[in-house]
């Protein structure tokens, strides 16, 4: 009885080592989160994830984020890594020139959303958003970040923001 | 050994050092993996602890028991050797001259201690001061050396260090929480091999003398 309790806890102390050695996790949070959704127990603050919606919608970036942190701190909800990027995306887009480091962090948070999503799939419906899905923003993400001679173009100060 | 030091007690105790041993906090927290020479080193090491007596496979492994207890001293060998990759992975910095320097000065260190017989208590001995004189070594000067805070004399001495070796020696400093972790770590580590220890044998005592033993103290006074 007790070498079967023990080589279990074994097995089990095992998987965990091996599971926080592959995902790094920065955060007691992440950690706690990040056990928690593989086993399908880990749920988004719905309220907090509204908050954000609302704040991402009314164009206030630095607070929709601090509420998209707030619904999901393990960041393992592909929905809300993906309105997080978002809202990178939209706060460093300008007409004459993207800021780069939003840019880059954008582009952090939009392959944390396709990592955790099923299939690496990922499609938001919301119909106030230039992008829908994941591979879409990424990609804008990435042309914002390249140096392209077409970045001299004149007319992409008629460019509107997505 | 009683079932339970050897399914739960020894398997949990080397899997917290396995665990803990890759902890480094700077910046940002990071779990490193052990490096190759430190799986390396781990290996002799479990060479050394073997034939010093501290790790008997015998009493782990042998035909006389059942599979479960096979099975169960399995996991406790194979523990053992993870933990000890991982409290080398310890005390070695991570890349550059300093990183060959401190696994050759281990590598030495184990053939020594193989070849010297020292046995269990010698070399239990001799393992704890050559541990906590590479803790000292690392989390104490090294990363007092290297921190980001350090004064006029030790941003001069790291550049002296990094002219004399080329540009060899590269150290990222940690953050304190790191040197506290290391030092559960290898005090973790230590009570494991201590309870790795056969029914009948002593720990850290060399022999066990009773005051019938001790020599009669002779009264020189007039």
């Amino acid at each position: 009885m007790v070498r079967t309790a023990g080589l279990l806890l074994a097995i089990g102390y095992s998987a965990v080592i091996v599971w926080l050695y592959a995902s790094q996790p920065q955060t007691s949070a992440e950690a706690i989160g990040g056990l928690a959704a593989s086993v399908g127990a880990y749920r988004v603050d719905a309220r907090a994830f509204d908050d954000g919606l609302t704040f991402f919608r009314d164009d206030k970036f630095d607070e929709a984020r601090l509420a998209f942190d707030r619904a999901d701190p393990a960041r393992r909800d592909a929905r809300t890594q993906f309105y997080v990027a978002y809202s990178y995306y939209r706060q460093g887009w300008g007409r004459f020139y993207n800021d780069d480091a939003l840019f880059t962090r954008g582009l952090e948070a939009v392959n944390r959303a396709i990592d955790v999503a099923p299939g690496r799939r990922l499609v938001v419906d919301d119909e106030t958003l230039g992008m829908r899905s994941a591979d879409e923003l990424k990609a804008e993400l990435e042309r914002g970040l390249r140096r392209e001679l077409s970045d001299l173009d004149p007319r992409r100060v008629f460019e509107t923001r997505k | 050994m009683t079932p339970l030091r050897e399914a739960v007690v020894l398997p949990a105790i080397f899997l917290t050092v396995t665990l803990l041993g890759g902890f480094r906090m700077a910046a940002d927290v990071r779990l490193l993996p052990p490096s190759l020479s430190a799986l390396v080193l781990g290996l002799l090491l479990m060479g050394t602890l073997t034939r010093g007596g501290v790790l008997v496979p015998q009493v782990f492994l042998h035909g006389g028991r059942t599979a479960l207890e096979n099975v169960s001293g399995a996991v406790v060998l194979v523990t053992a050797f993870t933990a000890s990759a991982q409290a080398i992975n310890l005390v070695l910095p991570e890349r550059g001259l300093l990183h060959a320097a401190f696994a050759v000065l281990l590598f030495c260190q184990f053939m020594t201690l193989n070849a010297t017989g020292a046995g269990r208590t010698g070399l239990l001995r001799s393992l704890l001061v050559l541990l906590g004189a590479l803790f000292v070594l690392r989390y104490i000067v090294v990363e007092a050396l290297y921190a980001p805070d350090g004064g006029l004399l030790s941003r001069m001495l790291r550049a002296l260090m990094a002219g004399v070796t080329l540009g060899g020696i590269e150290y990222q400093a940690n953050a304190p929480l790191t040197g506290y972790v290391a030092f559960l770590v290898i005090v973790l580590y230590v009570v494991g091999l201590l309870l790795l220890q056969p029914d009948g044998t002593r720990a850290l005592t060399r022999t066990h003398r009773t005051v019938e033993t001790l020599p009669a103290r002779v009264d020189t006074r007039p």
